[in-house]
């Protein structure tokens, strides 16, 4: 005890009486420690931001896929579009009945994601369609207000032409040159005069030459997610329904991501004044500051065509009307959309406000909404072209991740229409397909020409609506919107949710601690039950981004372990200097009958009274700082961030885990660092005592 | 311990007072290529009691003897015996615990600890050996530096005291353990002639009182005189070894 007490003696006074080298060994675990405790809280705080937003909105706790995958498991945004090679579990409800027997299983879910297509009507086609009723129904107005709007088009796409056409290749401008000719024709006068006597001839015209020339009849990629949308909705708490209904059960429906909404099939104008409305309001940004937003505020005014040609022409009166004030007297509709779209700084907030209030509700907003049929194409795995017309039925996002594009990146479909457009048969199917084997024979019919007799209902429809050549007699719905190609029931047997495949399948569990020994459990039962499954937890099902708190909690570490092997080797080097310079003084207290292990205590006491003096003020500092954030909320710079924080901010804090873990990695470092001079420290022979130094 | 001590007895050489026998010492060092023999078969007996100076000129061997007396370093060749213990035979922590227990040090340069003050510096000794209680302790240590004379100046810092004060307190911090032997290295070799003389006059005190045996090299005749005996060492070897009359 009282050998103890001058070893600490000692200590204190030697780290005293050497203030520089102190200060510095001091500084640097000071640093050290702060950034273990800010670092590990932060990331801590993200696991569990993350685990929470994941499995509550899509991944659940473990993932299950069949062991033949030969990709891995993405839910968010890994793989290309989600189109990878995970193989899949034939048989769900086999799955669904063992797993869920599991005392820990709280739920399984089927799940498939892929990716369907949807051609949209353009602006373009949809006043083609409008001008065949109007002519059909004899409306002189009418007709003469949508001639002006598919001139106005055209005029749009001229112009757009003529730009590709400066830059094109020699080939290609024979084409551009084609395509111009069409335009000019119905710019013409003459084209609208002879509407007038043979329409049928002329609409035709537009039909086949003009609208497979529109800008926006662009293909629309989906990736919708096929699952069980009943249990889906009950057991995902994030899951929120912000327009429309549920999808009846027994039903086929989509309900759309709020994200894909805003991203995808919002109007064009719309959707850039609304994000140079958040760069300026919600990031507190100047127009000019980023060039992104500066340059759509410039070239926003530009595309009022994309508003006007909704606009019919009394709508247009009341706009014009309605928008005077803020734009200015005796402007016609689109000199007044025009302005209206110049936006500055100062009148931002205005303009917006106007453009919501005064001529969003007269426009198509979006290109598809609630009640509204898509036709979902998509290629089954025998390479034919499988369509399926779907209702959406209404909008939702998950709570808290509104804002990230990667979290609303997919649509929520029924698992029953999923497995039709994934084209692996029912049992059903499969049996109707043997019984047309046995009639044609069953040498004569492979199974691509077997599906296609199948599933070939769309086919010749495929074809078409690959060469935009669609009729739209046949296709548009009477409400102009969306294609409707066959009509189809959009009912089904709810037992078949559970019958038949499903590519993963979410399992919730009722204890979450307990998560890995589920994990295991589930593999068991894999094994023992022969049903091929592999196990993942939530973290690596998710994908990339997913992964990404991994990278970065590995990239975190790795500095942590440079910042500390760097001060190991600054303490290192102080601590030898400081034995060199105490050469005397050890030898003096070993010739005075101090043992080598009393010499190497007094070192080891000096630098861990330093690294538990330093590390306090590191650690008091670092969750000083982490509760000033935890307080204030990290705001997420980009939607990536947004999904790893599960949510627009992040609100850290520390937990005693982070504290002691940055503690020990001190104190290891600590006597790591004083090891080696220690040693030489005690090696030091007491003979130097006894030599004379004048 | 016990057993070292019978081991390594000889009666021959030895009577009861004697407690360290030196049995034809050679002590060489290697320098580069050459070897320096620092001592050439030297031949001593101290006993207790006795208060010797080792003399000779520079480079004669005094500290190398006084090493080997003292066992911070071990002779070539021959025998040096420590209170029964044949130092050769010893491993560092056995001789460090001889040094704590049975030696005392005075240096030329004092070699006080800078970062404690002369009530610690004093203790240190005591602290190690830890066999007293924190109040015999503290009795021991406050005697001792009243005995030297330093009794005012407990909190100061080596720092803060003269040469001479400085060496007091080393003397003190030689002395509180209770050793058999206390050697000092030319301990007035870095004071003037007065301050010199009252630390030969404080060892000489303290040699009377405690019967302490003292052995203190010095190559200055003045201090050699005063002596019970003087060693003299030319070469690495003993020229004289004998009583000299005391001087009242
Ligand atoms: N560590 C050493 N290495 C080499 N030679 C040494 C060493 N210590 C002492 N010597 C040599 O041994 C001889 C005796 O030295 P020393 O005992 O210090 O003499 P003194 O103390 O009488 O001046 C000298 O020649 C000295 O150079
Ligand atoms: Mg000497």
């Amino acid at each position: 005890m009282a050998r103890f007490r001058i070893m600490r003696l000692l200590a204190l006074r030697n780290l005293l009486s050497h203030k520089v080298s102190s200060a510095i060994v001091g500084g640097i675990i000071v640093f050290g420690t702060f950034l273990v405790v800010l670092g590990t809280s932060i990331l801590d705080t993200i696991d569990e931001a993350m685990a929470r937003g994941i499995t509550a909105s899509l991944a659940g706790h473990l993932q299950v896929y069949s062991a033949d995958a030969q990709d891995d498991l993405a839910l968010f945004g890994g793989g290309f579009m989600g189109n990878a090679e995970i193989g899949t579990i034939p048989d769900f409800a086999v799955v669904r009945k063992k797993l869920e027997a599991i005392d820990n299983v709280e739920a399984v879910i089927p799940m498939g994601m892929s990716l369907h297509t949807d051609v949209p009507a353009s602006e373009l086609d949809l006043a083609i369609t409008r001008l065949r009723q109007a002519v059909a129904t004899g409306d002189p107005g009418e007709i003469d207000s949508l001639a002006q709007q598919i001139r106005d088009m055209a005029a749009d796409i001229e112009e757009e032409q003529n730009k590709t056409r400066a830059i094109a290749r020699k080939e290609e401008q024979v084409r551009i040159d084609e395509r111009l000719e069409i335009l000019r024709r119905v710019r013409s006068e003459a084209f609208w005069q002879a509407l007038s006597r043979t329409p049928e001839e002329e609409l035709t015209y537009l039909d086949g030459k003009l609208a497979p020339l529109s800008l926006e009849g662009e293909m629309l990629w989906m990736r919708n997610l096929g699952t069980d949308l009943d249990r889906f909705a009950e057991r995902f708490d994030r899951f929120e329904l912000v327009a429309g209904e549920l999808v009846p059960t027994g039903r086929r429906g989509l309900l759309l991501a709020e994200r894909f909404c805003e991203d995808q099939l919002k109007n064009k104008v719309a959707r850039d004044l609304d994000q140079i409305f958040t760069a300026v309001t919600e990031r507190g940004q100047k127009i000019a500051q980023d060039p992104e937003t500066k340059d759509k505020a410039r070239r926003l005014p530009g595309q009022y065509r994309r508003v006007t040609y909704d606009i019919s022409p009394e709508d247009a009166a009341l706009i014009v009307e309605r928008l005077a004030p803020l734009v200015g007297v005796g402007k016609n509709i689109e000199e007044t959309i025009k302005t209206l779209l110049t936006v500055t700084d100062e009148n931002l907030a205005a303009h917006h406000k106007a453009f919501y209030e005064q001529v969003a509700p007269h426009i198509r907003l979006y290109k598809a909404k609630v009640g509204d049929t898509l036709t979902l194409r998509s290629y089954t795995k025998s390479g034919y072209i499988k369509s399926l017309n779907v209702r959406i039925w209404g909008i939702y996002r998950f709570k808290s991740l509104e804002k990230s594009d990667l979290a609303g990146a997919q649509n929520l479909l029924d698992i029953v229409s999923f497995r039709e457009l994934y084209g692996i048969m029912t049992k059903e199917k499969q049996e109707e397909l043997s019984a047309i084997r046995k009639e044609v024979g069953a040498a004569a019919v492979n199974r691509d020409d077997a599906e296609a007799m199948l599933f070939g209902g769309g086919d010749a429809l495929e074809t078409r609506a690959q060469q935009t050549d669609m009729d739209d007699a046949e296709i548009f719905g009477a409400d102009g919107a969306l294609a409707v190609a066959r009509a189809e029931s959009d009912g089904f047997d709810p037992t078949q949710v559970d019958q038949g495949l499903a590519l993963n399948a979410a399992v919730i569990l009722k204890d979450p601690d307990r998560l890995d020994e589920t994990r295991a459990q589930i593999a068991a039962v894999s094994k023992a039950e022969g049903l091929n499954l592999q196990v993942v937890d939530w973290q690596q099902a998710s994908g990339i981004v997913g992964q990404l708190i991994i990278v970065i909690r590995i990239v975190l570490y790795v500095a942590i372990f440079i910042i500390f092997l760097v001060a190991l080797a600054i303490i290192n080097n102080s601590m030898v200097m400081a034995t060199l310079e105490r050469i005397d003084e050890i030898g003096t207290m070993r010739a005075l009958g101090a043992q080598r292990s009393f010499v190497m205590g007094v070192f080891l006491l000096e630098t861990l009274i330093l690294g538990a003096f330093a590390g306090l003020v590191g650690a008091v500092a670092g969750a000083a700082v982490v509760g000033l954030l935890g307080h204030a909320g990290i705001p997420a710079p980009n939607d990536i961030m947004i999904f790893v924080f599960s949510g627009p901010r992040l609100f850290p804090a520390v937990g005693a885990s982070n504290v002691i873990f940055a503690l020990a990695v001190i104190f290891l470092v600590s006597l790591a660092s004083t090891f080696y001079p220690a040693r030489i420290a005690a090696r030091i022979s007491p003979v130097v005592a006894m030599q004379s130094k004048e | 311990m016990a057993a070292n001590i019978w081991r390594h007895w000889k009666p021959r050489e030895s009577s009861m007072s004697d407690i360290v026998q030196l049995n034809n010492v050679v002590k060489e060092y290697a320098l580069g290529k050459t070897v320096v023999r620092a001592l050439r078969g030297v031949s001593l007996t101290l006993a207790r009691g006795e208060f010797i100076a080792v003399a000779g000129p520079s480079g004669s061997g005094k500290t190398t003897l006084l090493n080997l007396i003292g066992c911070v370093d071990k002779a070539t060749s021959g025998t040096v015996t420590l209170d029964g213990a044949e130092t050769n035979t010893l491993d560092d922590h056995a001789l460090t615990e001889l040094r704590l227990h049975k030696l005392g040090f005075v240096f030329q340069s004092f070699n006080l600890i800078q970062v404690l003050n002369v009530y610690q510096n004093v203790e240190f000794p005591i602290l190690l050996q830890g066999t007293s209680t924190g109040g015999e302790r503290h009795r021991m240590v406050e005697e001792i530096i009243d005995r030297v004379g330093l009794k005012e100046y407990l909190r100061h810092r080596p720092n803060e005291l003269s040469g001479g004060q400085r060496q007091r307190v080393a003397i003190a911090r030689a002395l509180v353990g209770k050793p058999m032997v206390v050697l000092a290295d030319e301990p007035t070799g870095n004071l003037d002639s007065k301050t010199g003389q009252s630390i030969i006059d404080l060892m000489k005190q303290m040699n009377r009182e405690e019967q302490t045996t003292f052995i203190f090299s010095t190559h200055d005749p003045r201090v050699m005189e005063q002596a019970q005996r003087v060693i003299e060492l030319v070469d690495g070897q003993i020229t004289a070894n004998g009583a000299q009359p005391a001087k009242a």
